[in-house]
């Protein structure tokens, strides 16, 4: 089971334009990936990471095939389990962060564990034992729109990871970042793959984030070519 | 927390927030102060209508509206009065109505020669109000005519002058005096005016032979809001031959003239709801649309669609409830400022009177419930006009909302 945390089964996803010609941007996909993993889906642009990183999370349907989590079958679940599922085991990081602008980052942070209705001292805790992993516990009362792009990322990975769900997904996490904010980012983000015991699976063409992960994928034109 | 959250969405969009607060405050001050308008003219109309002479509450024979005349009076008018014991009646008076020739000195002009019990009626009709020169009739008055305006007018005589009047008595007999004319009154309502005149009861009976007769019976109820049921309860205990009927029968074109009004003014406030029923819509969707993106990442991290629902209708529960709230509070004040200090619209008499308005005077009616009533719907129009929005962006999928441009 633990060798199986997150099971790919045959998953294709076929987009079809209302006009034009249908693109297979998934085709046939088997993988399975271990808990505690630190993998990155990795290949040039189109190859397919972003849509296989939004299947597993729920926020795309493959057109054949299915996603299972810790021997869950996800696929064909109905909205509302989906987002319970991704409030309680999913934890996402985007690469345009999408914190909730009117939020300060700790009310951000503190998002899903409220959720979650946890108590107020629970999330108080927690989004600050968080934040000082980050490093941005100075910057908790801050709106988003008063933060750097880097402290953004990191209050995104904060709020990903505050309510310790079992996956992380995230998109291509480092794109918007410069490179030492980059490598700052990859640095908390193993660490809380080591100190939490967090599956992270990254979706990336960036070698500081392919070279930081414990495994790589490489899928091109929809199909894995390595790993 | 989605109400929280709400909160600082609302205090966030500052112009979003105002235009839409405006909007609906307005909306909802119009609504009320409308209505209190509409109810308070109405109310003016009935009081007009009923009280200046008609009255609540008539009995009369089965057959004199339809027939008026001297085979269909209420014969042994002393037992029937006895009948009347109801406590939610106030005071009931008889009248006897009977028309006749009434000669000036210089013309002669037909008109409705009435006998009535002074100190009731004032109690009863605004006929002692309305007086405009001389004195209203004393109960001891013998041959003492009180007088309309326009009548006294048509026969070129004032208080102090003599008239003579030739009718039919109660039993068909001839019945002719010599009045004095004691007092003019005006009522504001033409017809009424150019062709009344009232003397007393006891002074009618005799010169008309009508001793324990009478047209009608008026009846004061306690309440007005009580006179249809009290009509009711009365015409259990009469005799069949007599009927009692409420002014809403007996005033039955006024009650439809009131219904048409109010179904235009509801109309109107209708088309303007409708219209503002959509820009608030409108508005809605371009602001609940700005914010896709956001809506999706709520729901990618783990917001279940009834959890946006709610967050979204919260933030419009919000405002519909402040622009009610402070819209109820202003349309109130102005409907009870207006209520004490009535408007006045002047140089409109003569048609106001087509509609049996005497007044120009136009007080609105001050009700807690009916503002709480507007205020209510109002709170149903605002945030039933963003439902269709919310629900509309709430049913993409997060996907789809994320990358929503």
């Amino acid at each position: 089971m633990m060798n199986d945390f997150v099971r790919i089964e045959k998953i294709s996803k076929i987009f079809t334009p209302a006009k034009g010609v249908a693109v297979a941007a998934l085709q046939d996909i088997d993988l399975t990936i271990a808990q505690h993993d630190l993998v990155v889906l990795n290949g040039p642009s189109g190859s397919g990471k972003t849509t296989l990183l939004n299947i597993i999370g729920g926020l795309d349907e493959p057109t054949q095939g299915q996603v299972s989590l810790a021997g869950q079958r996800l696929t064909g679940m109905g909205e509302k389990e989906w987002s319970e599922t991704r409030r309680d085991h999913i934890g996402f990081v985007f690469q345009a962060y999408n914190l909730l602008p009117v939020l300060s980052a700790r009310e951000n942070i503190e998002y899903i564990m409220r959720l979650q209705n946890r108590t107020s001292a629970e999330c108080a805790a927690r989004s600050l034992e968080v934040a000082r992993k980050l490093g941005i516990e100075a910057v908790l009362d801050a709106l988003p729109h008063e933060l750097s792009g880097g402290q953004q990322q990191r209050v995104a990975v904060a709020r990903a990871v505050a309510s310790k769900p079992r996956l992380i997904l995230a998109d291509e996490p480092t794109a918007n970042l410069d490179s030492k904010n980059g490598n700052d980012l990859m640095e908390m983000m193993q660490r809380l793959n080591e100190d939490e015991g967090v599956t992270i699976i990254f979706s990336s063409h960036d070698p500081m984030v392919i070279n930081t992960a414990k495994r790589s994928i490489v899928l091109h034109d929809g199909r894995v070519v390595e790993g | 927390m989605f109400l929280r959250y709400g909160l600082k969405n609302i205090l966030a969009a500052k112009k979003r927030t105002g235009v839409t607060l405006l909007l609906s405050i307005c909306t909802t001050a119009l609504l009320v102060f409308s209505t209190g308008f509409l109810q308070g003219s109405h109310m003016q109309m009935l009081k007009n209508g009923v009280e200046i002479y008609p009255g609540y509450l008539q009995i009369s024979h089965r057959g004199y509206r339809q027939e008026p005349g001297l085979d269909h009076l209420i014969f042994g008018v002393d037992g029937v009065m006895g009948q009347l014991t109801d406590p939610e009646i106030l005071i009931a008076a008889r009248r006897f109505e009977t028309f006749v020739l009434y000669n000036g000195e210089q013309k002669s002009v037909g008109g409705m020669f009435t006998g009535i019990e002074p100190e009731k009626e004032e109690s009863i009709s605004r006929l002692a109000q309305s007086l405009k020169e001389g004195v209203y009739l004393k109960k001891t008055d013998t041959n003492t005519v009180y007088m309309g305006y326009e009548l006294a007018r048509r026969l070129a005589v004032q208080v102090g002058d003599e008239v003579t009047f030739v009718g039919t008595g109660a039993d068909y007999s001839f019945a002719a005096d010599r009045l004095v004319v004691g007092g003019l009154f005006r009522t504001g309502l033409f017809d009424f005016d150019s062709q009344s005149a009232f003397v007393t009861l006891a002074y009618f009976n005799e010169i008309m032979a009508a001793e324990n007769m009478a047209t009608h019976i008026i009846v004061q109820p306690a309440h007005v809001e009580v006179a249809q049921s009290l009509s009711d309860r009365i015409n259990i205990v009469l005799d069949d031959e007599y009927r009692s009927e409420s002014w809403q029968e007996t005033m039955a074109p006024l009650v439809k003239a009131m219904k048409v009004d109010s179904i235009f003014n509801y109309i109107t406030l209708g088309i303007i709801f409708i219209v503002i029923f959509f820009v608030i819509m409108i508005y809605t969707f371009l602001t609940v649309y700005s914010r896709t993106r956001e809506i999706g990442v709520l729901r990618a991290i783990g917001s279940t669609p009834n959890q946006v629902l709610a967050l979204l209708l919260s933030e419009s529960v919000i405002l519909a409830g402040v622009s009610v709230v402070v819209g109820g509070i202003i349309g109130g004040a102005l409907t009870y400022y207006f209520w004490q200090n009535p408007i006045m619209i002047g140089g409109y008499e003569e048609q106001f009177k087509l509609y049996g308005l005497a007044a120009s005077a136009m007080p609105t009616l001050f009700s807690p419930y009916l503002i709480l009533r507007d205020m209510g719907i109002m709170f149903l129009l605002c945030v039933g006009s963003t439902l269709y929005p919310i629900i509309k962006v709430n049913s993409l999928k997060p996907l789809e909302a994320i990358h929503h441009v």
